[in-house]
């Protein structure tokens, strides 16, 4: 926690680019609450575009359709992602191992027709417009969010709240019990740890973090694009959590950064960017599998042994 | 609401499910002997569109693209089982599946390389151009009635394949319980490796036939991909007669709502899958134990 | 009667497991279950520590109808299982593994989301308490995967042991181990069983008889006998089914 503080508040000043920056952090967040669920519980979603686009979508809409103030606005991106946990957490852990991914997936796409259809809630395949955020003010405080460095940090200010909770999840014997599922789960069970109720809540957490990130990725862009809700989104987060390593606190940041690092260099010189972001990630598939971060913490920790 | 239409969506819907069909029995071939889900499934879909375009602008014949595809997909299956899947085996179920995924993503770059983003037409074939009078019940596409009879074709060779051969007798076996195959001494790996192959195959067989019914451009897998794994969750993993059901009334259901509700038609089919999930959470026909 | 169970029937699509049950387990007596491979043992076993559900039959512990019950539901009761093939936690160490078992049957910390793991101090005392019993104290920041085989059916034992289950089932405790292991596992069930009721499935059959208070024998599903080992061994079906085919093999 203290080194993701540290990398993270330090970011804006070693970046490229500011917008780099910001989305390392967005996208970090979102891969974080991925990695929650994949790297911590075991359990393999390709449907958390749902849980991001349910946070920008509710965020933009109470912005944009009700005048909602930005920061009731946040708070109701998170509550409508993990209203949305609840309902396909729910669902999808009913289905068993291999199955979970596909569940997940389909029902991540059930919520982007939905969308689709709903335009005139969500602006259907344009988008959703007109959530601009100029000044962010909260009692007597007042920031002025164009500023990109004061926009970076009331970003950061929220990232770092939600990884601080996280962490104290995580080192609670909650964190354990999710340990245990990932590890072995039918031990979990025989042990007598209500292993679908673990999962549950663990999807549900991993729904709200999500959600945050895409509350404050609507807010950060204005404007709520139909694609955050797409398949497309939600593998982002699977490439993001496993470059950088699943199950390590870090990993998904790093993930994000070298994602979206090779994205800014490669699409300077093609278009087709993807097609080497997608050899990559196999490479990592099948060369380390435990991703930059988790190689070099396992490479630390037997030095150390 | 006038019978003869809703006859006519109906028939549609099985043309819609035979490629359904097709695709979810790919995925159960392979997961049944492999253990594993394709990720790369829809990219095998869209890679068999345009490989039938590539081979109907060389050759002019519609038949040979329909005989060499297959194999020409299937081949390319097999190297990417080969090189890309084997190394992973004995990793849990969670890596082949990441695998693939990344495996999906590049190629869908790849084809937008080599074929362009936009879409591509692809013509109905002339002999079935036509359509059939069919008196009260309207006018309906030959093309239709000719996916339908060739997927049945198909899947009567399957059937004949798994039911009457070695490598049938093999693949029963070995869906139940890989590690009788080992016992009985037989090289697993090429088990493998064929039926890596054949569903690859399979996938490309179902993005050719689909292709002059629906678009052809390199997002077509990703819908198709989510309709597969929705049909098989139905039928139930594993399971060729669960696929083939399921793949039907997946199509039925999909067809009939778009008559009454289309913005609803997309959707119909995932509240069927929820219905199941709730009810019978291994899927119609899956069993219990190969979820876990 | 701690444990009763009642016309316990598990059928698997049509293939009968386990038919037509009845026995009865009192409080305080180590029963050791025999048969040969495929009589329905682990199954048996299975129903008892709640992992699948009977196709019919009933399951009472201490006086409570539990069957059909969630498997954690018959752990928190105080129903504990260990297995024949190790099945522990393998990328935790030793410690983690039996405190992760002791956290499970804690109300107060299996669901604290908020609180440092070290703030439930208790569980690592009792976890290093449990960990002493089967003489793994000294190794127990060692991950599962590098304990010895030995140490590991060890770490089982240790595992089932958090929470002070009232009944211990065990399932082939010694399965894989030497002599010396053997010898070592059988004194260490002994002392455990002085303080609680055990079920023990055990193929070395020499092993039951000097330990056991009573036997019972599963063939084909079914309930062959059931008895002192002497009545056991005194049993002429038993001898004919069971012991005579004894040397043959591990059945």
């Amino acid at each position: 926690m203290p080194i993701v503080a540290a990398v993270l508040a330090l970011l804006p000043w070693v970046a490229p680019s500011q917008a780099l920056s910001v989305n390392i952090l967005l996208y970090g967040l979102f891969a974080t609450g991925f990695n929650l669920l994949f790297g911590y519980t075991g359990l393999l979603s390709f449907g958390h575009a749902a849980f991001f686009g349910a946070g920008a979508y509710g965020a933009g809409i109470a912005l944009a359709h009700y005048g909602v103030g930005w920061f009731g606005a946040i708070f109701i991106g998170v509550g409508v992602a993990g209203m949305l946990a609840l309902l396909i957490g729910a669902v999808s852990i009913r289905s068993r191992g291999i199955y979970f991914s596909m569940v997940t997936l389909a029902l991540a796409q059930l919520v982007y027709y939905a969308a689709f259809q709903a335009t005139d809630w969500t602006g259907g395949e344009n988008g959703l417009r007109g959530l601009t955020v100029s000044v962010l003010s909260l009692g007597p405080i007042s920031l002025n969010f164009l500023d990109p460095t004061t926009k970076y940090y009331v970003l950061f200010a929220f990232v770092m709240f939600a990884l601080w909770l996280l962490s104290r999840m995580l080192n609670a014997p909650f964190g354990a019990a999710m340990e245990a599922v990932r590890e072995n789960e039918s031990r979990a069970r025989a042990c007598g740890f209500d292993v679908r109720l673990i999962k549950l809540i663990a999807f549900v957490v991993s729904g709200l973090v999500c959600g945050l990130a895409g509350s404050l990725n609507a807010l950060h862009l204005s404007i709520v694009p139909i694609d955050t809700l797409y398949y497309q989104t939600s593998g982002l987060a699977v490439m993001m959590a496993l470059l950088g390593g699943a199950g390590t606190f870090l990993g998904p940041f790093i993930g994000a950064a070298i994602f979206l690092l090779i994205e800014d260099i490669f699409s300077l010189w093609t278009p087709h960017w993807q097609l080497f972001v997608g050899i990559i990630f196999m490479l990592a598939v099948l060369f380390m599998p435990r991703g930059v971060w988790g190689t070099l913490a396992g490479w630390y920790r037997e030095r150390r042994a | 609401m006038e019978l003869d239409l809703i006859l006519a969506q109906l028939f549609t819907g099985v043309a819609l499910g035979a490629v359904f069909v097709l695709m979810s029995v790919g995925l159960s071939v392979i997961f049944g002997m492999l253990g594993i889900v394709n990720f790369a499934h829809g990219a095998f879909y869209m890679i068999g569109a345009y490989v039938g375009i590539f081979v109907l602008t060389l050759t002019g014949s519609f038949w040979i693209a329909l005989a060499l595809t297959p194999i020409l997909v299937g081949v390319f299956g097999l190297f990417v089982e080969r090189i890309l899947v084997r190394p992973l085996y004995g990793r849990g179920p969670d890596y082949p599946l990441l695998l693939t995924f990344g495996l999906a993503y590049a190629l869908v770059e790849l084809v937008r390389v080599v074929f362009g983003s936009d879409g591509v037409p692809f013509d109905t074939p002339e002999l079935l151009a036509g359509g059939f009078d069919l008196g009260d019940l309207g006018y309906y596409p030959a093309y239709r009635l000719f996916v339908i009879a060739f997927t049945v074709l198909i899947l009567l060779v399957l059937w004949v394949v798994i039911e009457r051969t070695r490598f049938g007798l093999i693949v029963r076996a070995g869906a139940r319980d890989p590690r009788i195959l080992s016992v009985l001494g037989i090289d697993v790996a090429r088990v493998w490796l064929l039926a890596f192959g054949i569903g690859t195959g399979l996938a490309a067989l179902a993005g050719l036939l689909a292709a002059p019914m629906r678009s052809v451009n390199p997002e077509m897998g990703v819908a198709v991909l989510v309709e597969a794994f929705v049909v098989t969750v139905i039928g139930g993993m594993g399971s060729l007669l669960g696929g083939a059901i399921a793949g039907m009334a997946v199509g039925i259901v999909v067809s009939l709502t778009s008559l009454w509700m289309p913005q609803m038609a997309t959707m119909s089919m995932f509240a069927l899958m929820t219905l199941v999930l709730i009810i019978r959470p291994q899927g119609l026909f899956g069993r219990d134990d190969l979820a876990r | 009667m701690i444990l009763s169970v009642d016309c316990l029937v598990k059928e698997y699509g049509g293939f009968v497991a386990l038919a037509d049950v009845t026995a009865e387990f009192p409080r305080g007596q180590m029963t050791a279950i025999i048969g040969p491979n495929g009589a329905g043992k682990s199954t048996f076993f299975s129903l008892l520590s709640g992992a699948i559900a009977p196709s019919a039959g009933r399951i009472i512990f201490e006086g409570a109808n539990i069957t059909g019950l969630p498997q954690f539901r018959f752990a928190r009761q105080g129903i504990a299982r260990s297995y024949q093939i190790t099945n522990l936690f393998p990328r935790l160490t030793a410690h983690e593994n039996v405190r992760l078992a002791c956290q499970a049957l804690s109300a107060s910390a299996r669901g604290d989301l908020w609180h440092d793991r070290s703030y439930h101090y208790g569980l690592a005392e009792t976890a290093d308490a449990c960990l002493e019993q089967v003489g793994l104290l000294p190794r127990r920041l060692i991950e599962v995967s590098r304990l010895a085989h030995g140490e590991q059916r060890a770490l089982e034992i240790a595992v089932a042991l958090a929470g002070s289950p009232r009944l211990l089932l065990l399932d082939e405790p010694t399965a894989g181990m030497s002599p010396e292991e053997t010898k070592q596992m059988m004194d260490l069930i002994a002392r455990l069983a002085t303080e609680r009721t055990v079920l023990l499935v055990e193929h070395k059959m020499k092993l039951v008889m000097g330990l056991a208070d009573r036997i019972l024998v599963l063939h084909h599903g079914r309930l062959l006998a059931s008895g002192t080992p002497d009545e056991i061994r005194a049993d002429t079906q038993v001898r004919r089914v069971y012991l005579g085919e004894g040397r043959s093999g591990r059945g």
